[in-house]
C-alpha cells in the first residue's frame, strides 16, 4: 500500500518532466484518474434517482417522531412485516425536527415518505397546502363508507379539514388530552375535595402550600409558562374556563375581552403558588417537581402518568390522582393533542400505505400501542377491562378527550401560538401587566392574520 | 522547431487537465453548497406566495421597519454582542498579560483555560441550564449553603438576569479564544522594543500603552473581528439555554430567523432578514479589516 502510494507520489513528482515515458504514464494516470471521477459521478446520479424510481410496492417509508409514539409503531411495523411481507423503512426524527423535515420533503414533492405523523396542531397547515391523500375514496375501494364509528369523535374531527366537517386526510393514531393531576394523598391530609373549578384549585394551592412549607417546600401548584406551545398550553383550559375565545366568529382575534384578561389574571395569582422561575418553565421542569414531591397540582398530559409509579424516579408512588380540568365560568376543557397518521399526496404507495395505516389504527392493533403506553384513539379501547386495570386513568382520560378541544385550527397556527406565548410569557414574569398582554398579543395575532400565508 | 513547440504546448495543456480534474469537486462544492443557494435566497427574499401563484414583491423588506419582534431582537442582539465582546476582550487581555509572564504553573492555566472552547456549545447550554436552574441548580444550590435567599434570583425566568445568563455562558465559553489569539500575538513580540523602553525609562503602563499595545493591534484585531462575526450569529447556547425567553427577552436575530424560516415556514421573510443581517455584520468587518490594513501599510 505505501509503496502504492510513493509510486503514484513518483509520477505526480515527474509530471514536470516532460520525456516521452513519463509523459505516457502520466497519460495513464490521467485517464484512471478520470475513470475514478466519471464512475462516482454516476454512483452519486445513481443513488439519488434511487429515490425517485422506487415504486416497488413491498416497501414503504414513515416519517415519525423519536419517543413513545413512533416506538409503538415501529413495533408494528416489524409484526406487519411478518405478516404481509410487505417492508416498513423509519425515518426518525425528535419533536423539534420532525415538523420542518415532513414540510420542507412534502413542499419539494419529493414523495420520501409514504406515511408521516403528525401532531394534530400541525395538520391544518398540510391539509390547506393540499399535501395529503383524501382518504375517502381509498375507504370505498375497501366497501367502508367512512372511517369507524369506534374512534373519539373529538379525535376524528383533527382528521378532516375543514374541522370537523371537511375532507378526511389521516386518522388517528395517539388519543393525548390533558389531564389534571394532584396529590391525593395531600389532599386528604387538609381534607380538601377533588378540585371542580379553578378556585377550588386556588384554595386548595393556598392551604397546601402554607400547611406543607415546614421541612422542605411544597409547592401549591406548578405551571409552565416558557414561550411558545408551553406558556399556551397551560393557560388554553384556564383562558377557556373563563369564557375566552381566541376568534370570534368572524375570524377576528379576540383575546384582549374582558373574560380573557380576567383568565390570565387568575393564571398569575395562582403562579404564586407555583415555583420560582415558572415563566421559563417546560414540561419537563413540570414532571420533576411533581415527580420530587415538591409540587401538588399541574395540567399535564398522560405520558407523565406511568412514571410517577417508577421507583428509580418518583417521590410520589401512588399518591397522585387525574381528573379533568376544572372549570370556572364555563365546564372545564382540555387542549387536545393527538397524534394523526397521514398519506403524502406525493408518495407513490398510497394504497399499501393506506392498507398498513388501516391494519395500524385497528382496535386490535391499537391495543398493543396502548399497551406500550400510547393512549388509544378509540372508544372500546378505553373501556377494554384489561387496558382499564393496567391504566387506572382511562376512565378519566376518556372523560376529558370526548370533551377536548382542539387548538384553534389555522394553518398560522405555529406563529399564532409563538406570538401569544411571548406575551403570556411576558406577563408571568412581571414585564408586562395582564391587560398590556393581551392588548398587544391581540394586536399581533390581527397582524398574523391580516398577512396570510 | 514549430512541431516541438506545439508539442510542448500540447503536453502543457494535458498538464492542465489534471489540476483542474483537482480543482473541480472543490468549485462544485462552492457553487452548489455557497454561489446557489445565496442567489436562491436572494430570489426567495424578493417573492411572496399568494393565491395566484408566486409574486414578485419587496414586501418582505418593508415588513422589517414595521416587526416589533425583528427590531427587538436586532437590538437585543447587538447589546448582546457589545457587552459579550467587551467583557471577553478585556479578560481574556487580561489573562494573557498574566500567562504572558514566568508565572509559576502557567502551562497548567494556559491549558485548563482552553477548556470551556473545546466544548460543543449545544453541551454549554444544556450544562449551564443545568447549573442555573432556580430550584434545583448549582448556582443556587451554592448560594444557600453561604446563606443567600435565592428565593428571587431565578435566571433563565426573569427578563434581565436571563439576559445577563446568555452573556455570562457566552463570556465563559469563549474568553478563551480571545485570551489564545491575544497570548500568540503576545509572543509574538520581539524583546528589543521592551529593552528600548526599559533604557528610556519609561513606566509600567507607559509600555504597555506604547509598545505592548501598539505591536499587539493586529491580534487585537483579529479576534475582535472573528468574536463579532460569531457573536452577531449566535443561536446554539440561546436556544438551548432559554430558547429566547422569558417572553422575548433573549431573542437575538437568528432565533427569530430560524423561527421564521422553519416553525412559520415562511422562507422569504427569514430570508430577507438575514440579508440585513449579512449586510450589517459586513459593514462591521470591513471598519475592522480596514483598521487592521492601515496598521499594516503604516
Amino acid at each position: 500500500m505505501l509503496r502504492r502510494l510513493t509510486n503514484i507520489h513518483w509520477y505526480l513528482s515527474c509530471s514536470g518532466k516532460r520525456h516521452l515515458n513519463s509523459k505516457n504514464r502520466l497519460m495513464q494516470i490521467n485517464r484512471a484518474y478520470l475513470t475514478v471521477a466519471v464512475f462516482l459521478v454516476l454512483v452519486v446520479l445513481v443513488s439519488s434517482c434511487r429515490t425517485g424510481q422506487q415504486s416497488n410496492s413491498k416497501q414503504l417509508t414513515l416519517a415519525v417522531n423519536s419517543g413513545v409514539e413512533g416506538e409503538a409503531l415501529k413495533q408494528a411495523a416489524l409484526d406487519y412485516e411478518k405478516q404481509t411481507g410487505v417492508h416498513i423503512q423509519f425515518a426518525e426524527f425528535p419533536y423539534t425536527n420532525l415538523f420542518e423535515k415532513e414540510l420542507i420533503d412534502l413542499n419539494a414533492h419529493t414523495g420520501a415518505y409514504d406515511l408521516i405523523m403528525l401532531d394534530d396542531p400541525w395538520f391544518p397547515r398540510f391539509a390547506t397546502k393540499q399535501f395529503l391523500t383524501d382518504l375517502s375514496p381509498l375507504l370505498q375501494k375497501r366497501g367502508q363508507t367512512g372511517p369507524d364509528a369506534d374512534f373519539v369523535n373529538t379525535s376524528l374531527a383533527l382528521c378532516r379539514n375543514p374541522y370537523q366537517t371537511g375532507a378526511l386526510y389521516a386518522l388517528p393514531y395517539v388519543g393525548n388530552s390533558q389531564l389534571f393531576f394532584y396529590r391525593k394523598d395531600l389532599f386528604a391530609k387538609y381534607s380538601l375535595k377533588e378540585p371542580l373549578t379553578w378556585d377550588d384549585v386556588l384554595a386548595a394551592a393556598k392551604t397546601i402550600q402554607e400547611k406543607e412549607s415546614e421541612g422542605g417546600k411544597t409547592y401549591g401548584y406548578v405551571m409552565r409558562a416558557a414561550q411558545g406551545n408551553a406558556a399556551v398550553a397551560d393557560f388554553m383550559p384556564i383562558f377557556w374556563a373563563f369564557g375566552g375565545e381566541m376568534f370570534d366568529t368572524a375570524g377576528k382575534p379576540t383575546v384582549n375581552t374582558p373574560e380573557g384578561i380576567a383568565a390570565l389574571k387568575f393564571m398569575l395569582e395562582l403562579g404564586k403558588y407555583s415555583p420560582p422561575g415558572y415563566a421559563s418553565f417546560n414540561a419537563d421542569d413540570v414532571g420533576a417537581h411533581l415527580l420530587q414531591g415538591s409540587a401538588a397540582m399541574s395540567i399535564n398530559w398522560p405520558a407523565w402518568i406511568s412514571s410517577f409509579s417508577d421507583a428509580t424516579k418518583s417521590k410520589v408512588i401512588g399518591k397522585m390522582a387525574f381528573t379533568t380540568l376544572p372549570g370556572a365560568t364555563k365546564t372545564g376543557q382540555a387542549e387536545i393533542g393527538n397524534w394523526l397518521i397521514a398519506i403524502p399526496k406525493d408518495s407513490r404507495n398510497a394504497e399499501a400505505a393506506m392498507d398498513f395505516l388501516l391494519w395500524a389504527t385497528s382496535a386490535e392493533q391499537m391495543k398493543l400501542s396502548a399497551q406500550r403506553g400510547n393512549p388509544p384513539t378509540r372508544k372500546s379501547l378505553f373501556q377494554d377491562k384489561e387496558l382499564v386495570s393496567k391504566f387506572p386513568s382511562y376512565p378519566a382520560q376518556f372523560k376529558s378527550l370526548e370533551s377536548a378541544r382542539p387548538r384553534p385550527r389555522t394553518p398560522q397556527w405555529n406563529e399564532i401560538e409563538n406570538a401569544f406565548g411571548i406575551y403570556l410569557s411576558k406577563a408571568n414574569s412581571g414585564e408586562l401587566s395582564p391587560e398590556e398582554a393581551m392588548n398587544q398579543a391581540n394586536a399581533e395575532i390581527e397582524k398574523i392574520i391580516q398577512r396570510g400565508q | 522547431m514549430p512541431k516541438s513547440k506545439r508539442l510542448f504546448s500540447a503536453a502543457s495543456r494535458r498538464e492542465l487537465v489534471f489540476p483542474l480534474l483537482l480543482l473541480t469537486p472543490a468549485l462544485a462544492v462552492l457553487l452548489s453548497l455557497s454561489i446557489y443557494p445565496l442567489i436562491y435566497s436572494i430570489t426567495i427574499s424578493l417573492q411572496r406566495e399568494t393565491a395566484d401563484g408566486i409574486k414578485w414583491t419587496l414586501a418582505n423588506f418593508a415588513r422589517l421597519g414595521s416587526d416589533s419582534f425583528f427590531l427587538t431582537a436586532m437590538a437585543h442582539t447587538f447589546v448582546y454582542a457589545a457587552a459579550a465582546l467587551v467583557l471577553e476582550f478585556s479578560i481574556g487581555l487580561g489573562l494573557a498579560l498574566l500567562l504572558n509572564t514566568q508565572m509559576r504553573g502557567r502551562g497548567f492555566f494556559r491549558a485548563t483555560l482552553l477548556v470551556p472552547m473545546m466544548l460543543p456549545t449545544v453541551v454549554v447550554g444544556v450544562v449551564w441550564r443545568l447549573m442555573l436552574n432556580a430550584n434545583f441548580g448549582a448556582i443556587n444550590g451554592t448560594l444557600k449553603e453561604f446563606g443567600l435567599n435565592t428565593e428571587s434570583l431565578t435566571w433563565t425566568a426573569s427578563p434581565r438576569l436571563a439576559f445577563l445568563s446568555v452573556i455570562v455562558v457566552d463570556v465563559w465559553q469563549w474568553t478563551p479564544f480571545v485570551f489564545l489569539v491575544l497570548l500568540a500575538g503576545l509572543q509574538a513580540i520581539p524583546q528589543e522594543p521592551y529593552e528600548a523602553a526599559l533604557i528610556d525609562g519609561s513606566s509600567r503602563w507607559q509600555t504597555f500603552r506604547h509598545v505592548t499595545l501598539p505591536l499587539l493591534k493586529p491580534a487585537i484585531l483579529i479576534a475582535l473581528l472573528l468574536r463579532t462575526m460569531d457573536l452577531l450569529r449566535v443561536f446554539d447556547q440561546i436556544f438551548i439555554l432559554t430558547e429566547g425567553g422569558p417572553g422575548f427577552a433573549t431573542e437575538t436575530i437568528s432565533l427569530y430567523i430560524y423561527r421564521t424560516a422553519f416553525r412559520f415556514f415562511d422562507f422569504g421573510y427569514a430570508a430577507a432578514m438575514s440579508f440585513v443581517l449579512l449586510a450589517l455584520t459586513n459593514v462591521i468587518s470591513t471598519i475592522y479589516i480596514r483598521l487592521l490594513q492601515t496598521k499594516e501599510t503604516a
